[in-house]
């Protein structure tokens, strides 16, 4: 869950990952000066929201629709790892399905009959018309 | 007169066959973006950013120009048609447009805003083809500190402009200047924050960021507030004014423009606000004021034309200076530096042809939504009756494949699903993406001008204060802040933005 304190965090991790670079002098700066500023102005930022939180009440957060972000993720993330793998077809009809899945009312007929369309949508702007170099199938080579 | 010589060059650079086709392309993809709810310019651009690679680079620009200014137009249809806004920028159409539908009068409607919208965006480009010689010049005479302070006002006034906690908006500006500084060193090659990921060495990605952030955010955000769209079943007659409308629009199109024109140069400014704060004006001096909110032309014909006038205005500060006034913006240098220019003020020497080609295609782009579009109106709605259910997976399929396809390879992919993460966990706590965005761009730009003004003034910060140019910016800065701070001044920005 986000909290208001996730400023300061992520400001925190990347100032001790910032420990690494040389900072140099304000003359020659290194590499670490401006991550440092920068920061450091963040974590200071942060502090004063989360300041502000304690006085002003805490924020109304809305409600999150997981299971619709975890859906679509999921279906980008197979899209990255079959492409290469199944190829551009098969990474495509999957990903559709798994995002279809997000919509309330999953009807198979109606999600088979947009698989079929976005197949030759995607082949005709991407393959076809743009010549794109993507695997079509990979595991035939 | 250079300047008559220079647009004759500009249009013969945008009248060639592909120029043409790509400001037809653009605006007509704008148009449809614009009428649906829930696609927008940003995401949209940052969708066909990678299909811009193989196109010359005047080309792509003219292109995604097209798509900005087009937007502004479409969303008015549906605003006037149906009372659903297909941007932002057309929320203040509603109150008035929707009225006059209602009271059978859509096609003066329709054809207020398109005029209106024609006749700023001509004015609007007419001054960006005069300010920006002006302000290059200014812009060449620009030391790093002077620069530095440009962007740091920059990014302040574009944080406090968004709407909602202008502290939160700060804070997230910090945070996309921080991501941006993810990469190699340019300075020394250190690796930064890469964990020896090969693919973070050339820094985080813009279009996985942008169209995470922008794209995928707003898809998941559809999928949970389903909207009920329905038509209203007048017919649409009398695409045209008569002269008593005429009269009416001619003064509130004037004013409209003029405040449109200085909003969308406005670091943070933009169509949205512009027209927010064209209605308002006008429903305070219109002689009309007891028309408003029951259909008045006039508050269909000030919000459309400001709208338009800032989307053609907010590309000054873009060619002349090098800096993104919003996230669109943003997105244009994204696609500059892709076609391997650095936008700065040597663009309009160094390349002529994209400065003032782009200006005349914006011009030329115009009047084809004119001549196109007020015939076309009935198949714009009829787009809208494509169901969410089929539109959505399409446009993740169309995103997933342009990802890959930057540099063919899937990590570009994974990292847009980070960003399509965050992006909705920013929209559901009140961050507004917009200015992460623009601090991501402006990060590397500002540490190099940082670098440079420390080095030249032997480490002494005094720099900044002591150049009156960079002295001054800073001091608008930090008016900006105080000015934020006042809760009065709050108040009125959050009411105009909420419309």
């Amino acid at each position: 869950m986000p909290v208001p304190g996730d400023f300061i965090a992520f400001a925190a991790a990347m100032l001790w990952l910032n420990q690494d670079h040389p900072i140099g002098t304000a003359r020659r700066m290194g590499p670490g000066y401006m991550p440092m500023l920068t920061f450091w102005i963040l974590g200071g930022l942060g502090l004063v929201i989360v300041l502000g939180g304690l006085f002003g009440g805490p924020a109304a957060i809305g409600r999150f629709a997981w299971r619709d972000l975890a859906l679509i993720l999921a279906a980008m993330v197979f899209f990255g790892a079959a492409l290469e793998r199944l190829g551009f077809y098969a990474a495509i009809a999957g990903t559709i399905v798994i995002a279809a899945i997000a919509e309330r009312n999953f009807r198979p007929l109606r999600v088979a009959g947009l698989v079929a369309g976005l197949l030759l949508l995607c082949w005709a702007i991407f393959l076809w018309g743009l010549e794109l170099r993507i695997p079509e199938f990979p595991w035939s080579r | 007169m250079d300047l008559i010589s220079n647009l004759g060059h500009g249009f013969a650079v945008a009248l060639t066959l592909d120029n043409l086709l790509a400001c037809l392309i653009g605006t007509l993809l704008g148009t449809a973006i614009g009428v649906l709810p829930g696609v927008g310019p940003v995401a949209t651009i940052s969708l066909l950013l990678p299909i811009t690679f193989g196109m010359q680079a005047t080309t792509a620009i003219i292109m995604l120009a097209g798509i900005y200014y087009g937007a502004q137009y479409g969303g008015s249809t549906t605003s006037i048609l149906m009372n659903l806004p297909g941007e932002v920028s057309s929320v203040i159409t509603t109150l008035d447009g929707y009225q006059m539908a209602r009271n059978g009068q859509a096609g003066p409607a329709l054809a207020v805003a398109a005029i209106g919208s024609f006749i700023a965006g001509s004015l609007g480009t007419l001054l960006v083809a005069a300010t920006g010689p002006i302000l290059t010049a200014v812009a060449l005479s620009f030391g790093p500190a002077d620069y530095f302070s440009l962007m740091f006002l920059g990014l302040i006034v574009s944080a406090v402009l968004t709407e909602g906690s202008p502290i939160k908006s700060i804070a997230m500006v910090v945070a996309g200047v921080g991501l941006g500084l993810v990469g190699t060193d340019v300075q020394t090659g250190q690796q930064r924050f890469t964990f020896n990921i090969p693919e973070l060495s050339d820094g985080i990605g813009f279009v996985p960021l942008a169209m995470g952030m922008f794209g995928i955010a707003e898809i998941v955000r559809n999928l949970e507030n389903p909207e009920i769209r329905q038509t209203l079943g007048t017919k649409i007659t009398r695409l045209y004014l008569n002269g008593a409308e005429w009269r009416r629009v001619a003064a509130p199109i004037a004013r409209a423009t003029a405040l449109g024109s200085v909003v969308g140069i406005l670091p943070g400014g933009g169509a949205a606000l512009a027209s927010m704060g064209a209605y308002t004006l006008e429903r305070r001096i219109s002689r009309n004021k007891a028309m408003f909110g029951k259909g008045a032309i006039e508050g269909v014909a000030a919000p459309e034309s400001a709208n338009n006038a800032a989307a053609q205005t907010s590309f000054i500060p873009l060619l002349t200076l090098g800096i993104p006034a919003n996230a669109v913006m943003a997105l244009m240098v994204g696609a500059l530096i892709i076609q391997g220019i650095q936008p700065g003020p040597r663009m309009i020497e160094t390349q002529p042809d994209l400065f003032w080609g782009l200006i005349a295609s914006m011009w030329v782009g115009n009047l084809m939504l004119v001549v196109i579009n007020l015939p076309l109106v009935g198949m714009w709605v009829r787009l809208l009756k494509v169901p969410y259910d089929l539109m959505y997976p399409a446009i993740l399929i169309f995103c997933c494949i342009g990802v890959y396809s930057l540099n063919n390879n899937a990590f570009d992919v994974y990292a847009t699903v980070v960003f399509g993460f965050l992006g909705y966990v920013f929209l559901k706590i009140g961050c507004p993406p917009a200015p992460m965005l623009i601090g991501f761009v402006l990060g590397p730009m500002m540490e190099e001008h940082l670098r440079r003004a420390m080095l030249l003034s032997r480490g002494d910060p005094m720099v900044f204060l002591e150049r009156p140019i960079s002295a001054t910016l800073l001091g608008l800065a930090l008016v900006a802040v105080l000015a934020m701070a006042l809760p009065s001044i709050r108040r009125g920005k959050d009411q105009a933005l909420a419309g």
